[in-house]
């Protein structure tokens, strides 16, 4: 599904992304973890295609698509989604409004046919209740006066609705309590499918006992410089990253 | 002959110019007027007066504080003239296209300043209420008229509404009894029409809602085609103790027209304006928002969203004396602007020593699209009183990266994403203007030039 070789990345004159490797394929939830500062979010941001970043060398290609010739709302079309760590706020902006320009922009790119008003009502209510959000929320301004576990919440409603094939969750749990993490990781897990994958950047382990990965992978330094399974996320918890990152300069 | 010689000449020049086109406006209709009837001497009086102030008036020029960013050069250069017969051969489906679908609405319709009885669609009035042409008034019933028209505008207006007085030969009558209750919204289409040459109409409406009387008036200026013309309009409107005025105003005329509008509003005790200003068309519109208190208690809410592109200069000046304690006065104006728009926000808000427990607040946000659009913005206060809340705030900003890129990376192109920032911005002004048939046609007037409007 997403093949990333030996990316690089700069924001400015600074290198943050020094050859990074990834493979993912069509189910698979990897995890993706590091010390602050490693390019997890510089990651994130560089395959959906912020500005303010230069990739100078490497590919990323998203079933055979290089990501990196598309606009950002092509990545989206062709099933990329990016779950923000600071989801923006839109005043004046219709959430409802939003999702269903969203959705079908989507949809046409497909070649599919746009929502009518009463499908679109019964599929908006129906994801609502998994992710815990009551209906007023379709009716205020995108993201606009949210409390912080809403926005994340209203992330992963959005990520319900445009049922994405690779979706990118930037640090989903920063900001949560116990019972918002809950309900959150509920919405992802309810979206896992043999044909969607994920990646999860997180700092902590904390996310990945509610959302299991398949692979864990650290970055540091710009380079994926660790892969394991799950237990390797509970080795970092248990000893930090001080003795994979020191080991590697080493 | 040396640089600053050359100039001086040529300004004088321009001011001779000017001069003799005001004159040619205002003077022959003035002169028959005054030797018309006896019925409105009055009037003939006003009038009279009206023309000499405008043969006395300096001519503004690029230092005139309030025409500074506004020159007139372009307006004089048209060659406007004034033109008296009235066009009647427009009938109802001639106007099909200018209507706001789903509107209901009591109707009035002008054509070129003149009121139409053929197009208008006033349906069943409720006591108390007359509406119909100033002129058909000034014939039957000056007295309904007298210590109202001229005097709510008055001597110390600009020059455009003196010379308004001097020409005016029809409007719009709007007056509601003590008590009286318009509860369907009156509409009332100022439409023009492009004639051979380049003509100017000068009318003159007067909406009048005396003590406890309540209405909600939509106006909107309309063209057919893309005509070269020029409107000349004032508005006087009165209101008594404990009046209501819900007021939108909807200016979207042709790319070519030049508009100018004098708005005049006179507020008794507890009554309350609140009024929505659209500005979209034209190639230069100059409004003027002026607003005396004559008793306590009384609120002005001035709201307005101005969108200017190309070859367009949008100009709303502002200007709201408190000279009396208690009085409360809003004004919360947005501009977007693109191409090489450019757009004048000038709002003085005055408050006299005496005006103790005024309560003002002002407000002007620019959204810029380009980088060859421009705003001049110029919020005042002028507080002479020392028990007072007052405040005022502008800000000029571009549409925030960060926003755009969220939406974009949920699949929306740039420009749709552009455009839903945009009518964000705009959303509030437009949710005031009232009936949902007319928030819906406004979005989409807005939404439909912003689709236009060119990236950069």
């Amino acid at each position: 599904m997403l093949s990333v070789k030996g990316l690089k990345a700069n924001v400015g004159d600074k290198e943050i992304l020094r050859g990074l490797d990834l493979e993912v394929a069509p189910g698979e939830v990897h995890a993706i973890m590091g010390p602050n500062g490693s390019g997890k979010s510089t990651f994130a941001h560089v395959l959906s295609g912020r500005e303010g970043y230069e990739v100078t060398a490497g590919s990323a290609m998203l079933d055979g698509t290089d990501l990196f010739e598309l606009d950002p709302e092509e990545r989206a079309r062709l099933g990329l989604f990016l779950a923000f760590q600071y989801p923006v706020e839109l005043p004046g902006v219709n959430n409802m409004y939003f999702l269903k320009a969203a959705l079908n922009a989507i949809r046409k790119s497909r070649g599919e046919d746009e929502f009518d008003a009463v499908s679109f009502m019964r599929l908006m209510k129906e994801k609502l209740k998994v992710l815990h959000l009551d209906d007023s929320l379709l009716k205020r301004p995108v993201n606009f006066g949210f409390s912080g576990g809403e926005k994340k919440r209203n992330e992963i409603f959005q990520m319900a609705m445009l049922e994405p094939k690779l979706a990118i969750l930037d640090e989903t749990d920063s900001g949560l309590d116990i019972d918002a993490l809950r309900i959150v990781a509920d919405g992802v897990n309810a979206l896992r499918s043999p044909e969607r994958s994920m990646i999860v950047v997180t700092h902590y382990q904390r996310l990945l006992d509610y959302i299991e990965p398949d692979y864990v992978h650290v970055l540091a330094k710009g380079q994926i410089i660790r892969s394991g399974g799950k237990e390797l996320a509970l080795e970092l918890e248990e000893k930090g990253y001080g003795w994979i990152v020191d080991g590697e300069a080493a | 002959m040396s640089a600053a010689a050359n100039s001086s000449r040529q300004q004088t020049e321009a001011a001779e110019a000017f001069a003799g086109w005001l004159q040619g406006l205002s003077g022959g209709a003035a002169i028959d007027a005054a030797s018309s009837g006896t019925a409105q001497d009055w009037l003939a009086a006003e009038r009279q007066q009206a023309a000499e102030r405008v043969r006395a008036q300096a001519v503004p020029t690029g230092k005139s504080e309030s025409w500074r960013y506004t020159g007139l050069r372009s307006l004089i250069d048209q060659g406007f003239v004034q033109v008296d017969e009235p066009l009647t051969a427009l009938t109802p489906d001639d106007i099909e296209e200018v209507l706001v679908p789903g509107l209901d609405a009591h109707r009035a319709v002008l054509v070129n300043g003149r009121y139409s009885e053929a197009l208008s669609d006033l349906g069943t009035l409720p006591r108390g209420v007359r509406v119909g042409s100033l002129q058909r008034m000034i014939e039957s019933d000056p007295d309904a008229l007298q210590g109202v028209l001229t005097r709510i505008a008055g001597e110390g207006s600009h020059l455009f509404a003196s010379l308004n007085t001097a020409a005016m030969q029809d409007g719009l009558v709007l007056l509601l009894e003590r008590g009286a209750l318009l509860e369907r919204p009156i509409e009332v289409i100022h439409l023009s029409v492009g004639m051979e040459e380049p003509r100017v109409a000068q009318p003159r409406h007067l909406i009048s809602l005396g003590d406890g009387a309540q209405a909600q008036v939509i106006e909107r200026y309309v063209s057919l085609g893309d005509a070269l013309y020029c409107t000349n309009s004032v508005l006087e409107l009165s209101l008594g103790r404990d009046a209501l005025l819900k007021h939108a105003r909807v200016q979207q005329e042709s790319p070519n027209a030049f508009h100018i509008t004098g708005l005049y509003l006179s507020q008794d005790a507890n009554s309350h304006y609140a009024g929505v200003n659209i500005g979209l068309g034209g190639t230069w519109a100059r409004t003027d928002l002026v607003t005396r208190f004559s008793g306590e208690h009384a609120e002005c809410d001035l709201q307005g969203l101005y969108l200017a592109g190309d070859k367009q200069l949008i100009d709303y000046h502002m200007d709201v004396r408190h000279g009396l304690p208690n009085c409360t006065s809003r004004e919360r104006f947005k501009g977007i602007l693109y191409g090489k728009g450019r757009a004048v926000f000038d709002g003085l808000v005055y408050v006299a020593r005496d005006a103790q427990k005024t309560d003002a607040a002002m407000s002007n946000r620019n959204l810029i699209l380009s980088a060859n659009a421009e705003v001049d913005t110029k919020p005042q206060l002028e507080i002479y009183a020392d028990d007072v809340k007052c405040s005022h705030g502008t800000t000029v900003g571009q549409i925030e990266p960060e926003m755009l890129f969220y939406l974009r990376s949920r699949g929306i192109s740039a420009s749709l994403a552009r455009r839903m920032l945009c009518l964000g911005f705009a959303g509030e002004i437009i949710e005031a203007l009232g009936p949902e048939a007319l928030r819906d046609y406004v979005t989409e007037q807005v939404g439909e030039r912003l689709e236009r409007a060119p990236l950069d």
